[in-house]
Order: structure tokens, then sequence, then C-alpha cells
């Protein structure tokens, strides 16, 4: 078993969240599993630790879908924050558009950390590689 | 004695000829000379008796030897005339006719030569001669023939022009019989026949315009003409005119048919056709074009397009007459508006041509309009059909978006939970995976529903429409909505008139409003107070209800393409699942109403819903 210091799920559906939750026990140990229910929410958190200079979660698990402020909006501001860490960032969605998918390979030229595209159902094997540390 | 008495007396008798003469003997001597030679061609002091006859005029001396020898060998000499110059140095002529002086014995005994002064008659005839032939010229340019008949050998003469015309031979002698044939039967050779008739019996000359058919055969118009004229007050004949008028007869004739041919083929057009001059007047207008303008035709012509139209649209076609005159090229194909003063709306494809003359000089414009107004209608009503369709397409295409996205998250949530279900042995652990596919499959019969009422909104063609009090139906939906208001402690301010009515479908007019207003109120500020406005406008062809809030507001330039969409909510606000909005969109439009939004962060949102007047 992997051990995982902090893990951040930013999704507003409590099925996935579960889910997501669920996989991680399964493949990882991890005592540091925070959720937020939108981008906003998760993003004034990570303002507040690179403020008191506290400790950045090592994965992000990103929904694309959601109220107030949605996955590409969080990304925008996420990587214009000064965090020299590279943190592995997960989006895990259930859009199969393919312009979603190009998307998010225009971030993944803008940012130093690792962006992977996961589309739902997630399946076991995708979660160890989604907790692979870099 | 007695010979000397009659010498003297003949002597005497010479010299009072009054035609200048002159015997001569055989020497050409002077024997007897008369006075008036000598006087006429002023030689008294050249010629006295017995001089040479030849000193008269020397410069002829030659040729009257010639006739002095002939009349002496016994030969006759015709009259001869030559040129000399008078003591004036004026030019004169003279004529001479020399003849045998016989004796009682018939013997040639001298000459006897007369002279007669010819000045004024060769100058009269000399005139004649260039009269003769000037006429004889202008005839024959002029095509102008003449013709004389003799009533006392009711003998008639043509000129060879008149020949000419008649198309016979130079040689062909015409009598009156023949001459009237030639004229076609009818009224022209009844009229000839009167006016010959009047001529003979009543003197009166006559000119006439006829038909005449030629020697060969051919048509012709001819201009007759006949005058009588009269010896000493007694008539004896005619003399007249005859001229082929054809062309000229014919060429108006034929300017008549082509103007006429013109006139046919510009009125029958299907096209508004006019010239213009430089200064914009119209000169020819064609029945399409005065039937558009809706004057008579003698009212248009000389107007210009200031007195026909408004200014603004008469400045337009001025300046386009401009650059045809100034360029001297045609504007070909271009759409005008055109506006009468009436108001009526005409477009028209409109091409403008200039009339250049031969000094390479504009002279006006032809102008031919095609009316497309109808054309002109259909275009804008496929446009409009156009961008009906393709945001109806557009609509489609993010409906399949939200159906494939919502339907794939629910499902994936589904697949998820039932993998935990099969690998799971701990029994509470099962239990709670049931739960939450409960909770998976009611989320997804959530959605269905909100997807199937999209799906009605879209489809319901046959729309129930009634008129709607809107203050009545405000009243309904605030008492709905009451538990929110008092929890949001929201204080609405309706500013709309009682008689305000609206056109629309009762269900959905209370779903757009319940949905708007409960927005209003949800997205308040926590720490002020909660006000909302109502008012109501009427515009060109909607009834205008705004909403307008002083709570959170969004940004709308960065969520243009959300603030609509469906399952998007900008506020974390406990019963904002993000349909309402999407559904309300779909309502509005299906009564070809509209909603307009302006919204500014932390300052209020006014929502504006355009219902259709006309729906």
């Amino acid at each position: 078993m992997r051990i995982i210091n902090a893990i951040n799920i930013i999704d507003d559906d409590t099925i996935t969240v579960f889910g997501i939750r669920k996989l991680i026990t399964t493949v990882a140990e991890c005592n540091d599993i925070k959720t937020y229910n939108n981008g906003k929410l998760a993003l004034n958190k990570l303002r507040d630790i690179i403020a008191n200079n506290e400790t950045l979660p090592d994965i992000i698990f990103l929904d694309l879908n959601m109220p107030i402020m949605d996955g590409w909006e969080f990304l925008e501001e996420f990587i214009a924050l000064p965090i020299e860490k590279i943190i592995k960032i997960n989006i895990v969605t259930s859009s199969i558009n393919k312009e979603d998918r190009d998307k998010s390979e225009l971030y993944k030229c803008r940012t130093h950390h690792c962006l992977s595209y996961n589309t739902k159902p997630l399946n076991v094997e995708e979660m160890k590689i989604m907790t692979t540390p870099l | 004695m007695l010979r000397r008495k009659t010498e003297n007396k003949t002597k005497n008798l010479i010299k009072q000829l009054p035609k200048a003469t002159a015997f001569v003997d055989l020497n050409l001597d002077i024997v007897y000379v008369s006075d008036s030679l000598l006087l006429k061609f002023e030689c008294e002091e050249k010629i006295q008796n017995s001089s040479s006859i030849l000193k008269l005029f020397p410069h002829l001396s030659k040729k009257w030897k010639k006739d002095f020898d002939n009349t002496q060998k016994g030969f006759e000499n015709f009259p001869k005339t030559s040129k000399y110059f008078n003591s004036n140095n004026e030019l004169n002529w003279v004529e001479w006719e020399i003849t045998s002086w016989l004796n009682e014995y018939n013997d040639v005994v001298g000459s006897i030569i007369q002279l007669e002064d010819v000045t004024k008659k060769t100058e009269y005839y000399q005139k004649f001669k260039k009269l003769e032939t000037l006429v004889e010229v202008k005839s024959q340019t002029a095509k102008i023939g003449s013709w004389e008949y003799n009533a006392t050998t009711d003998e008639l003469t043509w000129s060879n022009i008149t020949k000419l015309i008649h198309e016979v031979s130079e040689d062909y002698i015409p009598n009156v019989d023949t001459a009237i044939s030639f004229y076609k039967k009818g009224p022209c050779r009844d009229k000839i026949l009167k006016c010959f008739d009047n001529v003979i019996k009543n003197g009166i000359a006559y000119e006439e315009k006829l038909q005449l058919i030629t020697a060969k055969g051919n048509s012709l118009w001819v201009r007759v003409a006949g005058t009588p004229f009269f010896e000493n007050n007694k008539f004896v004949g005619i003399m007249g005119s005859f001229q082929d008028i054809t062309e000229e007869v014919l060429i108006p004739q034929k300017t008549k048919e082509s103007e006429q041919l013109l006139r046919t083929l510009i009125d029958s057009l299907p096209l508004n056709v006019y010239i213009k001059d430089l200064e914009s007047r119209k000169t020819l207008i064609n029945k399409s074009e005065a039937d558009f303008i809706g004057l008579p035709m003698q009212q248009i012509i000389g107007k210009n397009d200031f007195d026909l139209f408004p200014p603004e649209i008469a400045q337009i076609h001025r300046n386009q007459d401009l650059k045809v005159i100034n360029t001297k090229e045609p504007v070909l194909g271009i759409e005008n508006r055109n506006v009468k003063k009436d108001g009526t709306v005409t477009h028209f494809l409109s091409s403008k041509i200039p009339l250049i003359n031969e000094h390479k000089e504009v002279t006006s414009i032809i102008g031919f309009s095609l009316d497309i107004t109808n054309l002109k209608e259909k275009e804008s009503e496929l446009k409009k059909l156009f961008e009906i369709s393709s945001l109806q397409n557009k609509k489609l295409v993010n409906f399949a978006h939200i159906i494939s996205h919502n339907l794939r998250s629910h499902t994936a949530n589904f697949s998820m939970l039932l993998g935990f279900l099969i690998r799971e042995k701990n029994e509470t652990e099962k239990a709670n995976l049931i739960d939450m596919l409960m909770t998976a499959s009611d989320n997804l019969l959530e959605t269905l529903d909100d997807l199937n009422n999209v799906v009605e909104i879209n489809t319901n063609i046959s729309l129930t429409n009634k008129k709607i009090n809107i203050n009545s139906e405000l009243n309904t939906i605030q008492t709905k909505l009451s538990s929110l208001i008092k929890t949001k402690k929201a204080l609405i301010k309706n500013h709309i008139p009682n008689c305000t009515t609206i056109n629309g479908t009762p269900e959905y007019v209370e779903n757009i409003l319940l949905n708007v207003l409960s927005n209003a109120i949800k997205f308040s500020k926590t720490d002020k107070e909660n006000i909302i406005e109502l008012y109501a406008e009427k515009t060109n062809h909607y009834t205008v209800i705004t909403i307008k809030d002083y709570g959170l507001g969004i940004d709308l330039i960065k969520n243009k393409d959300k603030f609509f969409g469906m399952y998007k909510t900008f506020h974390q606000v406990p019963n904002s699942n993000g349909a309402g909005l999407y559904i309300s969109k779909n309502q509005i439009e299906a009564m070809n109403g509209k909603f307009e939004v302006t919204s500014e962060e932390n300052v209020g949102t006014t929502f504006k819903i355009y219902f259709n007047e006309n729906n």
C-alpha cells in the first residue's frame, strides 16, 4: 500500500465522491482526503494553505461540471497560484466530448503540474495510475 | 450724167439703211456705207469711202477675208459672231453676214457686209445657257423632272429625269392618256384626272403627292405640279415639275413605325425603363415606370427625382446619375431601395447606362430597374427561416449534449456502484451501496423528467393562448413562494398597472414568472435588505415584464454561455438545480418571446421578459 499525504476531491456529485474515496482506499493509504462541492470552495482553501505555508495536497480529483465555479475556471485560477510543488491533477468527468479533452491538452501545456483526463466510471486500474507518485 | 445721178441716189439710199451695211468692191474697198454702221461701230474716223473694210475690225480681217473670198466665188456664208472691244474697252459682240453684190447681169461686182451688235443678245443667250445648265444640274441632283403639255398639238413631253422616274427609256414618247395610266388606280388616278381637267378648263395650277407604278412595276410616291401658261391670254399648255418623293414619304412613315415598335417594346417589358437628361430630368419613360410612379406619363416627363421622391432617396439617385455622367461608365445590377412619397418601399435591381454621342460626350442616361421587392421579401423570409433553423439546430445540438452528458453521468454512477456492490462482502456496506443506487436512480428519474419537459415545450406546436392578467398571475406565484419570501425576507415592490395583460400559454407564463422571481429572491445578499422590483412596459411587439433585484448578481461576460444552460448554477443555494431557467428559456421562445438579462456581481440582476403580443 502506497501512502499519500493529502488528497483533494472537487466534485458536487455525492455518489462520485463516494466512489472516488472508495477506490482510493483500495489502492493507497491516505489520512487526509478533503472534499469540496465546487471550484471556488477548493480554491479558497488552497489560497489559505499557501498563505499559512501549510502542506498542499499531492493529488487533486477535479470534476468539470459544477455550480458556481466549474473545473475549467478552477484550473485557470489554480495554475496561476504560486505553487512550486508539482501536483497531480486528475480530471474526472462524465463528458466524453472531444472538445473537453482537447481543452485539457491546452491546460497541460500551460502548467508544470501533472494533468490527466479521465472519464467516469473509474475502475481500480485507473485509480492505481491516478495515485502513482510522480 | 444719168449714171452719176443714179449712183448718188443709191449712195444716199444705202447711207440711210437702218442696218449697218457696207458695199465693197472686189478689192474690199468700201463703195457704199450706211451711217448706222459708222455710228454703231464708232468708225466714222477710221473708215471713209474707198478705204478697206478690213480696217474696221483688224482682228477679224482674216475671217472676213475668207468670207469675202467665198462670196466673190459665188458661195454663201452663214452669219458669224465674234467679240470686240469698243472705245471704252467694253466687251461687245458683233455678228456679221457677208453676201455677194451682183450687178444687173448677175456678175459679182463686190460684197455686201451686214453687221449687227449682238452684245445684248449674246449676253442673254449666255445667261440662258447658264440657267439651263443650272436647272439641269439641279433637277438631276434633286431628281426633279419636268414636263410640258402643248394644248394646241395635244403633245406631252417629258424631261429625261421625268422619264427616269417613270423608268421608261429616253426615247419614250408619252401622251396624256399613257401618262395618267402610270398613276395608281383608285384615288391617285382620280385625283390626277381631276387636277388635269381643272387646269385645262379653269386654268388652276396644282401640286399633289401621288402614288405611281413605274414601267418596271415599282411603286413610288411622286410630287407632281402643273401650271397653265398662256399666250395673249389664251391657254396654250401646261408646264410642270415631277419629283420622286418616295423616301421623303416613307422615311417618316418608317420612323413612325420604329417609334411604335420601340414604344410597344419598352411598354411591354417587365422592367421600368427611363431616359434622363444630364440634370436627371426624365425625358422618356415606359408604362411600367409611369405605373410605378403613379402619375400619367406627361406629368412625369421633365421632372427629376426630387420632384417625385423624398429628398434623401432622390439624392442617392442623383449621386448615382452623376457617377455615370462623370465616369461615362455604366452602373450595372445594383440594388436600390426606393421609397415613394406615400411611403411605399420598393426594391429595385437597377442598371444605368450613359448614352454617348459622336463627340464622346454623355448626353443622357438610360436606366432599367427590375422590381425585386417580392424577391427581397422572400430573401428576408428565407434569412429569417435560416436563422430560426440554425438556432433550432444549435438548440438541438445543445440538447443532445445535455442528454448525453447527464445520462452518461448517471449511468457512470450506476456502473461504478454496481461494480462496488458485486465485490462487497460487508453487509452494512452492501446496504449502504444499495441506498446510493436508489439515490442515483431517483436522480436519473428527475433528470429524465426535466429533459422530458424541455422536449414537450419544443414539440408542443399548437399552444393554447390566453389573455393573462399579469398582476393576478404574480399574486398566485407570490402565494406559492410565500415560505421562500419569508425566509429570504424579500420585499416585492410591484409597479405594474393592474390592467396589464399578456398573451401566452398559462402554464408556461406561470413557470417562467415563478422561476425568474424565485431566482431573484433566492440569490440575495445576506447582509442587505432584499428588495425586488417589478415593472411593465409596452414596446413595438412585446409586453416587457422587468424583475429587478439587488442581490448577488453574476459576471455575465464570463458566464454568458452558462446562464441559460441546463444544470448550471452560480450560487450555492438549496433548491437550485439549474434546470429552471433552461426550461423557462425554452418556454418563452416557444411563445416567440425572449429574455434579456443584465447583471453585475454584487450589484444585482435585471431580468426582462419579452412576451410577444402577436403570439
